[in-house]
């Protein structure tokens, strides 16, 4: 009789399962599959390298602490990016209000935006630092699911899952928050007002 | 989107020049946000994964380890136990003691033996009867000369005879104790007093026949009765020597 081999969800509800149980070794293979996509969430919502690692770890630890609260019919990364996006956030408002009052007093041109010197062509480099700083602007949900969907590169059945709220809803705020974004760089984008 | 609607707005946006513009700004802005993205993996490539995943790790099993070592501490019986061995062996002092309470009040040491059948002679029995006998009859002949003294005194007074309503309802009473009271006079072998008892009783009888309101006549034939009978002084008498005799 052939020997049916388990799926990824069956793995990964295995290896859940050993790491409750204390298994060191199941819960760093866990670490390993995961962590690059949780610092890519961490890394769109905070873009800054440091802070994005050092929510990685605490979403793990939050991840070992709820271990026991997993249902197992529930899609395992869409909940743990949901934990990574909650520390994220939690991490932006506790160090984030006060960095920003310390780069208020600096100039645009010294902020260390995200990977901004890796531009050839100063036009559009240019327009990806204009876009990185009007992301703030946007409204908390329409600049998560558009950073999820261009820097992270999720799906909006996947974004859908991590916020919790349906595709239409998805779709609709990434419709708003692509249009937002049009209104305010529109003289960097060639359209005249 | 279908193929056709596809060519609709592709035909759409070749006719419109605004149109044109406006797909272009959004192709270039999500051209941005992409080349944005392909610097966030960029950023990715320049970390130590496997070294980041054992930095994880030991954060996580290190935080496991000190929480595991309140939740120890946290326990203040075994506290209790490991370090004041004084109230660790009063602890077992209780428990020896209480099992040792248990232990006599089952087996029933501490239990009174139960009260052996009680026992009187027949000679203790005969006497307790006459006793009660003795102060049922002087308590009958006491209530008797109440109301026989009573009737005496109406009629001295006002030359009617007429008995209260309270001494007609003691007359009733007193006949119906007068049934209760023969079989122990019998019993304690009180033959006097129930001859006495008895001559009272037709009295009553009499009295009782003849309702509240008497006639003269009739007044006087009882009052008769009682003087022919030295009845009062009898009732007297008997209650005298059975005062003498108590026991």
């Amino acid at each position: 009789m052939e020997e049916r081999r388990p799926t990824p969800d069956e793995d990964i509800r295995i290896l859940l399962e050993k790491a409750a149980d204390g298994d060191r070794q199941a819960f760093k293979s866990i670490v390993v599959l995961y962590q690059q996509k949780v610092f890519l969430l961490a890394f769109s919502i905070l873009r800054n390298r440091e802070d994005a690692l050092d929510v990685v770890q605490e979403t793990f630890m939050r991840l070992y602490q709820k271990l026991d609260q997993y249902e197992k019919d529930r899609n395992f990364q869409a909940w743990l990016l949901q934990i990574a996006k909650n520390m994220s956030i939690d991490f932006y408002r506790k160090h984030h209000a006060r960095r920003r009052e310390l780069e208020s007093e600096r100039s645009i041109e010294e902020l260390p935006l995200a990977a901004e010197d890796h531009r050839s062509n100063p036009e559009s480099s240019e327009l990806s630092r204009l876009l990185s700083r009007n992301l703030e602007r946007l409204a908390e949900r329409q600049r998560l699911i558009f950073v999820m969907k261009h820097f992270n590169g999720l799906e909006y059945r996947e974004i859908a899952q991590v916020l919790g709220i349906s595709v239409g809803t998805v779709k609709s705020l990434h419709f708003k928050a692509v249009r937002n974004l049009k209104n305010w760089l529109s003289p960097q984008l060639g359209i005249q007002t | 989107m279908s193929e056709r609607e596809r060519e609709d707005i592709q035909r759409l946006v070749e006719s419109c020049q605004n149109c044109a513009g406006e797909v272009r700004a959004v192709e270039k802005l999500l051209a941005s946000a992409d080349s944005l993205g392909r610097d966030v993996q960029t950023a990715l490539a320049g970390i130590d994964w496997d070294l980041q995943a054992e930095k994880t790790v030991a954060a996580v099993w290190s935080e496991r380890a000190r929480s595991g070592a309140e939740r120890e501490k946290r326990r203040p019986g075994l506290w209790v136990f490991r370090l004041r061995p004084v109230l660790a062996g009063l602890f077992l002092g209780v428990l020896v003691g209480a099992g040792a309470m248990f232990f006599v009040f089952r087996s029933g040491w501490t239990r009174k033996a139960p009260a052996q059948a009680f026992f009187a002679s027949s000679e203790f029995l005969s006497r307790v009867d006459q006793e009660m006998g003795r102060r049922e009859t002087l308590d009958y002949l006491e209530k008797s000369q109440y109301v026989l003294l009573e009737l005496a005194q109406t009629q001295t007074e006002s030359g009617s005879c007429r008995l209260s309503e309270a001494a007609a309802r003691e007359t009733r009473e007193l006949l119906s104790k007068k049934k209760y009271l023969n079989p122990q006079l019998e019993k304690a072998r009180m033959a006097k007093a129930k001859a006495i008892c008895d001559q009272i009783e037709m009295l009553f009888y009499e009295l009782a026949q003849v309702s509240e309101n008497l006639t003269p006549a009739q007044c006087r034939g009882i009052q008769s009765l009682i003087e022919e009978k030295d009845i009062l002084l009898k009732i007297k008498l008997l209650k005298k020597e059975l005062q003498e005799s108590e026991a």
